[in-house]
């Protein structure tokens, strides 16, 4: 008998609560948790930084729309974060911390395809959909989990994009050396171009894999001066695509392509190497010339007005920052489409979500990554970046070939 | 040929840096007994004075390498007097948790200051170097070496012949003798620690020249600085310059192992290290102590 009463109580109260929500304009109501885990120190600062940027600029719209509206009653946001020293495991427990003790209600991704990695093992114990934008390792996506959805093009991609141009140049590149980072996500680039080339055409002469964080590569540079490469590629991070291109001008070595999975699209590559920096090519995520026609949030200008208005200092946006707001863009249609906080339901909305943002189409295969967006690519051009590939988005032909360092 | 040469020239060149880099922390190591975790961002602190210098200034980077010795001598100075002179007797692994928070304090101030942005000292030189049939000698780290020697000569110099070095060797020798005949151990440890701030000054602003720099790049080279140090040997200026240079060639030619590359050169680095001190435990040219 009283067990009856509790459940008729319990239907007064939803019913109640239900109603309340319902009736005209959308109520308040609890804060939204999500959690983020970042590299605010250690060797990925900077990318993590440029992650956070991305988040923000997103929360900073969605309160001001006055939060996500779940059927009806609108849900301020936070981002709860704590930095994981850039260190993978370290990621992981702060993960288990957001969801355990500050009961973060979704997971938006750390960076790098390490801690993304190991977080999506978090998200999928405690079944808490995780939705990152920097992570593009397929090895996160084919562990078979089912909680973790990444927008952006998968890391094979990455460089295709250049291959692809390089094929239209003429005199057409042939000969490739590539230079890798020995992490996942860029040993996946690497064999990306290993696997394309070849039906583009092209050879990969050289293929050299360094340790991940290298500051000095000064031999690996000298490597590929040895085989005389039209291209020279490398799939690594920021710090080290700087340290090859200026190896590459201290050691003379010339080619008609230098191609960088990351870095080139920051601002930190042109500001630290100069003029140096012109020609060189990157295979983008996102670039702010992108021309996509957004279901909701902002158009690409006003992305790029409303980046600048909060980042003064920064120039444009690069597209770490585009990805990860393009990541709290997925998850609050997804909250929407569920018009539920549940993390199944929301976790379903994932599964089924097929949008165009600014950033392009956000869609997810069976794994839970977006293949369906195309890469770009970009090359600095007088100290600025211009959209070269493919020709429908492009602002500028590529600028080609790459003079050599002496006459520059 | 042409391919061993220039690998040898470039083994050379990035030794002259881990050699500047090494000089600083084996003479802190050597005479303190410190194993000075926070040497690495000595390093970058001193990149930083130079990019800030160049940068504001306009000052061509060569010139602002002795604004970076003497800031980070008195920066050294002021810590040991001040901090680590308190624990100098305790334990070694206290002056490990020491050294190391200092080291996490000072990236931190320095991520506060500068962010996390990467910044290098681009001049209209950089870069440039003398091609001689086909082999390639970049200027800066040609510089960059010489600069290397000169700075561990000067050391060397200064401990040998001055009275402060003299009281420094004494003290290495023996604190309680040393004190004994009259040598006020806190100056001479403070000063002890600000020489080896100084030259880690310097090498950071040669680094600022060569790569990028972030508040996090010094630590590789702390661990670097430990290598180098072991492989030539504790207590000599000149047993870490050939150790530097040792690490130098050791990591070029690592590196250009076919099918290895650099996933290979810490493996050899290390593997060297051991075999060293299986081998000659006092290092290529150190003296037992």
């Amino acid at each position: 008998m009283k067990r009856v009463n509790l459940g008729l109580f319990a239907c007064a109260l939803v019913l109640t609560l239900a109603c309340g929500g319902g009736a005209g304009s959308p109520t308040t109501g609890s804060t939204i948790v999500l959690g983020a885990p970042l590299g605010l120190t250690g060797s990925l600062t900077k990318e993590s930084a440029l992650t956070k940027q991305g988040y923000d600029l997103w929360l900073d719209w969605i309160n001001k729309q006055g939060g996500i509206n779940v059927d009806g009653t609108k849900h301020p946001v936070t981002i709860k974060y704590y930095d994981d020293t850039s260190n993978a495991n370290q990621s992981a427990v702060l993960m288990q911390k957001l969801i355990t003790e500050d009961k973060a209600n979704f997971l938006l991704g750390p960076y790098g395809s390490a801690a993304t990695a190991t977080d999506a093992a978090i998200a999928e114990q405690n079944q808490i959909p995780m939705v990152e934008a920097n992570g593009a390792a397929q090895s996160i996506f084919n562990q078979g989990y089912k909680y973790t959805f990444g927008v952006l093009s998968p890391a094979n991609k990455y460089l295709q994009g250049v291959v692809d141009m390089a094929a239209t140049l003429n005199p057409k590149p042939t000969r490739i050396a590539m230079l890798s980072a020995d992490d996942n996500f860029s040993l996946e680039v690497a064999q990306g171009i290993v696997d394309y080339a070849p039906s583009k055409g092209m050879q990969v002469v050289l293929y050299k894999k360094y340790k991940n964080g290298a500051t000095t590569l000064t031999a690996e540079v000298q490597a590929a001066r040895g085989v005389t490469p039209d291209i020279v590629l490398n799939s690594g991070h920021l710090a080290e695509a700087i340290a090859i291109h200026k190896a590459a001008k201290e050691q003379k070595l010339n080619a008609k392509i230098f191609a960088y999975s990351v870095g080139p699209s920051t601002p930190d590559f042109i500001k630290s190497l100069g003029k140096d920096a012109n020609f060189v090519y990157d295979g983008s995520q996102w670039t702010p010339q992108v021309k996509y026609e957004p279901a909701f949030y902002l158009s690409v200008a006003d992305y790029v007005a409303a980046y600048k208005a909060k980042y003064p200092d920064q120039g444009d946006p690069d597209y770490h920052v585009a990805e990860s707001t393009a990541a709290c863009l997925a998850l609050q249609r997804a909250i929407e489409n569920a018009k539920s906080l549940d993390p199944k339901k929301v976790r379903d909305a994932l599964v089924a979500l097929d949008v165009t943002t600014f950033y392009g189409q956000i869609k997810f295969d069976s794994r839970g990554i977006n293949i369906y967006k195309p890469m770009v690519v970009e090359q600095i051009q007088d100290g600025a970046h211009h959209t070269v590939y493919p020709t429908d988005v492009a602002d500028k032909q590529p600028m080609y070939p790459t003079p050599g360092w002496d006459q520059r | 040929m042409g391919d061993f040469v220039q690998l040898l020239i470039i083994g050379l060149l990035g030794g002259g840096i881990y050699a500047a880099v090494g000089v600083g922390f084996g003479l802190v190591w050597g005479v303190l007994n410190i194993v000075n975790l926070a040497h690495g961002a000595l390093v970058i602190i001193g990149a930083y004075l130079t990019w800030q210098t160049f940068t504001a200034w306009g000052l061509d980077p060569f010139l602002t390498l002795p604004i970076d010795a003497v800031a980070l001598f008195v920066l050294g100075y002021a810590v040991q007097r001040g901090v680590i002179n308190r624990i100098i007797r305790a334990p070694l692994l206290f002056t490990f948790l020491l050294t190391f928070g200092l080291n996490l304090i000072a990236v931190n101030v320095l991520l506060l200051v500068f962010k996390s942005d990467f910044r290098s000292v681009t001049t209209s030189y950089s870069g440039a170097g003398l091609e001689l049939g086909g082999i390639v000698l970049p200027y800066i780290r040609l510089a960059a070496l010489g600069i290397a020697l000169l700075m561990a000569a000067a050391l060397a110099a200064l401990l040998s012949r001055s009275r402060i070095g003299l009281a420094i060797q004494a003290m290495a020798a023996d604190r309680d003798a040393a004190q004994l005949v009259g040598i006020d151990l806190r100056h001479a440890y403070a000063v002890t620690y600000g020489l080896g701030a100084a030259c880690a000054g310097v090498a950071g602003g040669l680094i600022a020249m060569i790569q990028a720099i972030t508040p996090t790049a010094g630590e590789p080279y702390t661990l670097q600085a430990f290598v180098v140090v072991i492989l030539g040997g504790l207590g000599r200026v000149s047993a870490t310059v050939v150790g530097g240079l040792a690490f130098g060639l050791i990591e070029a030619f690592g590196q250009s192992i076919p099918g290895s590359g650099s996933v290979f050169a810490n493996a050899i680095a290390f593997g060297v290290m051991v075999l060293v001190l299986v081998t000659r435990q006092q290092g290529l040219m150190g003296r037992l102590r």
